[in-house]
């Protein structure tokens, strides 16, 4: 038997070892991978702006960049022909890369896009002497064919199916990049052509959108699937790191000089002022020499990082703090203690929550029998009116939230401040008197199935709305929670049209009404993105010759009335959009936005690094 | 030459079990695991394009294929590129199991020495105060939850409500100084939690050792305490003790690290692995069960082996 | 992280292996009861359980409990009488809520429990009195590979490939739990095989099945006992972390639920939510524990032998 010390001893020697191993390996852990510069650790007077967002992103490929937080980053890595202004609210487009507004032809069919010249991709192994060339009008070219090519599994193709002559044709012809696209031309150096199929009044909007960033061909191919988290572009940063805790950016040292005009940014010194955004006029983006993105999901981590001093610099405030900032909710005010530390900011958000009948379901939907059909209906508007906004406003959105009939959101120009609140309003009698006038009973009602994913916040709002059909007589065990694990499996299922009735979320990828319209079209229907299954003749002929329409007075018209008809079919329960507040340490000099401006806001920030700044 | 031997004998019969591990897990987590096609399509997908993706995500390939391919990343190691990220798998464990390493190690000594430390002391005092009060301690460590520890010293030690002594979450480590800072909470976290355990079992084994005959005779011929724990009871204990602890690594390399690194937001293996099964990210699914399996048989092994070194007693058959 | 089964080693029988069955497990439990009641730390376990276990029965009968599901309330609302610990986010009462829960929380640790125990003691038999046969050797092979699965990768996998099923969290529990029962057992058994009533009902023609289930399994009991009180309390604490991670109960509420509810709650001040369902658990965890611990030593057979 040996003596304890010479057994323990190569077990103590070999942890010891290992414990020295894991030190010495572990290292500088956030700098590795994805680039061929070395990092720089930021040391004094260089500015550094740390911003967050509440969730991480997948990939930073721009043909995938599906969600917020991919937009956001790839909108920093890359370079969009448009952008929107900093400042101006309501949202209007500008010029990013491209030089100017796009000539359109009378027809409203071809475009012309004149880009800037001397932009230069980042430096990167896969160019010539790893130095980055030009961006030419043939990379956007490529960047937009790359949404028709199957094998780079790109998510954004609905924004341009079936719109731009030979490009659907291309895709069938199996995608050879070599092939030219009619309808999608370089015709010089410097100038795009887009010929489309049919007037498109969106098209603007979806060049501002992350998706339509421009990749070099060369990283593409040289990269493959790994072009996903090795970005090469020539936006105003460079990427220096990134994983699934955060991404580290410089600022892009070859990135063109063009100074910015607060003014023409649609700068409004009355609201904005106080953030002292003046300074940045007449020079010329970025600011900063280093921004941090950091992915925090978990509302306390987030808020706990932004309240000690030297984190995060910038977040948008989680639900449960509202209570404990605000001083008051209409108008919404900050408390003195938080308006002494930090810069305070408020914005209604681009979306909306809501909650749709799948109408190709008999249970709640269209039926074969005319009389089924009518009582379906009125069972849908009972429980509409069951619906209580107010509390639910309450309960999570602290009240902040901005209630609003029909599927029209408060920050498209197009929405109605005075339209008749009837359909968001409680009216429990009205709602029994229904179920009652069409044979409505606790025997005869159906079995709802509410779907939605997994999560704490999903089955509250489960719990309450049972709560509430609970008060018109629908009875508790009728509603039933059906959880998904993943938001993939909830996504099929959606698509399948298997749910009766389905609460979702919608961001806005665009300030223009269609975009929400567009879910309730005829055609999107099941798998598409008109999950209600609604099918109206006449909404569709409306939507059809609404989609070719610039905007105008006319145009709005018709918007309005589609609008109606889905409130008085009782299609859904809508809707509300979130107010957020943003809240940013006073050395930050800049306005934030998540939506919409989104990640473009970033090249605007300041940092004041002077010692009594904060 | 016969631990050689019987080392070979045990690994080949570690096969079946590698095998039966890859294949329970395979069926679990890939076959009918979460279908990640809609994760990656866009907003308004055609027929087309979710037939093109699931068909890149091998969800069309018969069942034995997609198994026999599976066999053959674990021997190669060679696990492909992520669903999601895109990202090579194995560039992505070797960033994060460093980490994770770095991350539970510290805990995982702590606990077992502590618990080792504390177990000793009651096991000395049986009976007595001491004893009693060391006990209910664990017990009460035993009784709380995991999640609830860490929310609670999450705000206590990192908040501006609490200490504010310790960053609240990430992973920003370039020097011995950064580690510590970083790795304190957590690693306290994990402590309390397995502090309870570790105690009552290490006693409990000692308690055995300590109330044999030839321990009584040598304590009733008077020698000295010291050299009584340390050659008699120690060594015998060992066994025991070494056991649990060897059994303990894939567990906790894996599994505990999952609830840290999510809180703390420590990009580390456990959180990957969980984003993976949340997303059905199957390559990186493959990687990490795979890799424990292995990992667990070659603990066995290694287990099995220091018995032999530990109690020439213990046969080789 | 937390070990889920605890290898809890009562020594080796060194009594004489001569005694009839029937006498000795008449003395062990004989004796166990009169130590147990002896200890009051496990007698105070005992009875805590025990009022829980009132309150659970009374949730299964209706006779209280039934309003967690109310809409109610105000949100967040503190401490009042018709709301004795407030309300949460949406109004419901967490009194009624902590409540409810106690009878989701014996649901699962008695159906984990019993089920792991059933199938440790009968695969542990098994393997035990087939020892070094292909039987043996096949549910030890099934032991590894369950072993050697971490544990929530396993339940979220099982979570996903029963579809959400409410179950999934049971069968997953279970497929795991059963090891360390199993592995107990089935060291007992192997002891149990070579003494000598064992041969003698063999050499009567005994059926081998009979044998296992009349005479080896019931020498099992004291193992099994306390490791299903073991099960239980891990049961019960593993619900709250897949609760949390969302795999956990999926219909009605349950304390695992409550917290994961919590942790929004207490950056906005509210802690009700939180200390009612942690100090509930607490108590029922720690209340098990004394309760298995006390059980433990008084089944102890060396310990009751020298008594």
């Amino acid at each position: 038997m040996l003596p304890i010390s010479e057994k323990t001893m190569p077990i103590k020697l070999f942890l010891s070892v290992l414990a020295v191993a894991l030190l010495a390996t572990v290292g500088c852990t956030d700098e590795q991978q994805v680039t061929v510069q070395r990092a720089t650790s930021a040391g004094p007077g260089l500015k550094v702006f740390k911003a967050s967002l509440d969730g991480a992103p997948s990939t930073i490929d721009p043909a995938q960049s599906a969600n917020i937080y991919a937009n956001t980053v790839v909108l920093n890595a890359y370079d969009t022909l448009y952008r929107f202004k900093y400042l101006a609210r309501p949202y209007v487009v500008t010029t990013n890369l491209a030089a100017s507004m796009p000539e359109v032809s009378e027809d409203g069919l071809v475009y012309r896009i004149r880009i800037r010249e001397g932009t230069y991709f980042v430096d990167d192994p896969v160019f010539d002497g790893g130095i980055g060339r030009e961006v030419v009008a043939e990379d956007f070219v490529f960047s937009l064919k790359r949404f028709f090519d199957p094998t780079q599994r790109p998510r954004g193709t609905w924004l341009w199916q079936g719109r731009i002559v030979g490009l659907d044709e291309w895709k069938v012809a199996g995608s050879d990049y070599d092939q030219e696209v009619e309808g999608l031309r370089a015709i010089d150096r410097y100038t795009i052509q887009i010929t489309l199929k049919n007037p498109y009044p969106q098209l603007i909007y979806t060049l501002a959108q992350g998706y339509s960033a421009i990749v070099p061909r060369e990283a593409v191919e040289a990269y493959g699937r790994e072009f996903s988290s090795r970005p090469v572009g020539s936006g105003p940063f460079r990427v220096l790191s990134y994983d699934s805790s955060r991404i580290v950016f410089a600022k892009n040292e070859k990135y063109r000089q063009v100074p910015v005009d607060i003014f023409e940014e649609g700068y409004d010194r009355a609201t904005q002022g106080f953030s002292g955004v003046e300074a940045i006029h007449g020079r010329a983006p970025p600011f900063i020499d280093r921004l941090e993105i950091h992915f925090i999901q978990e509302n306390a981590a987030r808020w706990n990082s932004f309240t000690k001093d030297n984190e995060i610099q910038y977040l948008s405030v989680p639900n449960e703090q509202v209570d404990n900032i605000l001083l008051s909710k209409q108008p919404i005010r900050p408390k003195p203690e938080i308006a002494a530390k930090y810069h305070f900011y408020h914005g209604t958000e681009a979306g909306f929550v809501f909650m749709t009948f799948n109408m190709s379901l008999p249970d709640f939907g269209y039926s074969e029998d005319p009389e089924r059909e009518r009582r379906n209906k009125a069972l849908r508007c009972a429980m509409i009116k069951g619906f209580d906004w107010q509390r639910r406003n309450e309960s999570f959105y602290f009240g902040l939230g901005q209630i609003f009939p029909g599927i029209i959101t408060p920050t498209v120009p197009e929405f109605d401040p005075e339209l008749s609140r009837e359909s968001v309003e409680l009216d429990i009698e009205g709602a029994r008197k229904l179920l009652a006038d069409y044979g409505w009973t606790a025997e005869t009602l159906p079995e709802l199935a509410y779907a939605t994913t997994a999560g704490v916040s999903q089955r509250m709002f489960y719990e309450q709305f049972r709560g509430f059909m609970k008060k018109i007589g629908y009875p508790a065990h009728k509603i039933v929670l059906q959880q998904y694990a993943t938001f993939g499996d909830f996504s099929k299922d959606i698509s399948d049209g298997v749910l009766p009735f389905i609460a979702k979320g919608w961001g806005l990828d665009y300030p223009d009404a269609e975009n929400t319209l567009q879910m309730f079209y005829g055609p999107n229907g099941s798998p598409g993105a008109n999950d209600a299954n609604y099918s109206n003749a006449e909404y569709d002929r409306l939507y059809e010759q609404a989609a070719v329409m610039q905007p105008s007075p006319e145009r709005t018209a018709i918007y309005r009335k589609m609008n109606q008809m889905v409130i008085d079919d009782c299609i859904a329960m809508s809707g509300l959009s979130r107010t957020r507040i943003y809240l940013w340490h006073k050395n930050v000099i800049g306005i934030p936005d998540r939506e919409i401006v989104g990640g473009f806001y970033m090249r605007f920030v300041d940092v004041d690094n002077s010692a009594g700044a904060n | 030459m016969d631990v050689l031997q019987y080392a070979i004998r045990k690994l080949i019969g570690g096969i079946p079990l590698i095998l039966g591990v890859s294949f329970v897990s395979f069926l679990l987590m890939v076959y009918f695991g979460p279908d990640q096609t809609f994760e990656l399509l866009g907003k308004n997908p055609t027929v087309e394009e979710i037939a093109e993706v699931r068909r890149q995500l091998g969800y069309d390939r018969p069942f034995l294929m997609r198994y026999g391919e599976y066999l053959q990343e674990i021997v190669t190691l060679d696990f492909g590129l992520s669903n999601s990220t895109g990202e090579p798998v194995s560039a992505m464990l070797a960033r994060t199991i460093p980490i994770s390493l770095a991350l539970v190690t510290p805990g995982f000594i702590l606990g077992n020495l502590l618990g080792v430390l504390l177990a000793l002391i009651a096991a000395y005092h049986r009976g007595g105060w001491i004893d009693k009060t060391i006990m209910g301690f664990s017990v009460v460590g035993m009784s709380v939850s995991f999640l609830i520890v860490i929310i609670a010293f999450q705000i206590l030690l990192s908040s501006s409500f609490g200490l504010n002594l310790f960053p609240v979450r990430g992973w920003n480590v370039h020097s011995l100084q950064d580690y510590v800072m970083y790795v304190t909470v957590p690693t306290l976290a994990s402590v309390f939690v397995a502090l309870g355990y570790n105690t009552r079992f290490y006693r409990a084994v000692l308690v055995e050792e300590m109330t044999r005959d030839h321990v009584r005779t040598a304590r009733a011929f008077g020698i000295q305490p010291g050299k009584l724990l340390y050659k008699h009871i120690l060594k015998n204990s060992a066994i025991p003790i070494i056991t649990r602890i060897m059994f303990s690594i894939p567990l906790v390399v894996v599994s505990g690290s999952l609830l840290i690194e999510s809180y703390f937001g420590i990009p580390g293996v456990g959180k990957i692995t969980f984003d993976a099964i949340t997303t059905g990210d199957q390559p990186v699914l493959k990687a990490v069960v795979g890799l424990t399996a292995v990992l667990f048989v070659i603990t066995l092994l290694a287990t099995d082996i220091l018995y032999r070194a530990v109690d020439p007693r213990v046969s080789l058959k | 992280m937390s070990a889920v089964t605890e290898h809890i080693g009562p020594g080796p029988a060194g009594i004489d292996s001569a005694g009839a069955t029937d006498e000795r497990r008449e003395s062990i439990w004989g004796k166990a009861l009169y130590k147990f009641s002896r200890d009051r730390s496990g007698m105070l376990g005992l009875g805590v359980v025990l009022v829980y276990f009132v309150i659970a029965l009374g949730v299964w009968f209706g006779i209280w409990g039934m309003e967690w599901s109310d809409v109610e309330g105000p949100k967040w609302g503190s401490m009042s009488r018709e709301h004795w610990f407030g309300s949460n986010i949406i109004g419901q009462d967490i009194f009624q809520r902590s409540i409810y829960s106690t009878k989701t929380a014996f649901e699962i640790g008695l159906v984990v429990a019993v089920l792991s125990t059933i199938i440790g003691a009968l695969l542990g038999a098994l393997a035990g009195f087939f020892s070094g046969t292909w039987i043996d050797s096949i549910i030890l092979w099934l032991k590894g590979v369950l072993d050697s699965i971490p544990f929530y990768l396993f339940v979220a996998a099982v979570a996903f490939a029963l579809q959400g099923n409410p179950w999934a969290m049971h069968v997953a529990m279970v497929s795991t739990f059963w090891t360390t029962t199993g592995r107990l057992v089935r060291g007992e058994v192997i002891k149990l095989r070579n003494f000598e009533f064992v041969e003698a009902a063999r050499a009567i023609g005994v059926p081998q099945l009979t044998i296992i289930f009349r005479h080896i399994i019931p020498n099992t009991f004291h193992i099994l006992l306390v490791q299903a009180t073991i099960v239980f309390v891990a049961a019960i604490k593993s619900e709250v972390i897949l609760s949390f991670l969302g795999l956990g109960v999926q219909d009605g509420v349950s304390w695992g639920l409550m917290i994961s509810e919590s942790t929004l709650e207490v950056l906005a001040g509210f802690f009700n939510n939180f200390i009612a369902a942690s100090a509930f658990l607490f108590v029922l965890v720690m209340a098990f524990n004394m309760f298995s611990d006390s059980l433990q030593d008084a089944l102890d057979p060396k310990k009751v032998a020298e008594s």
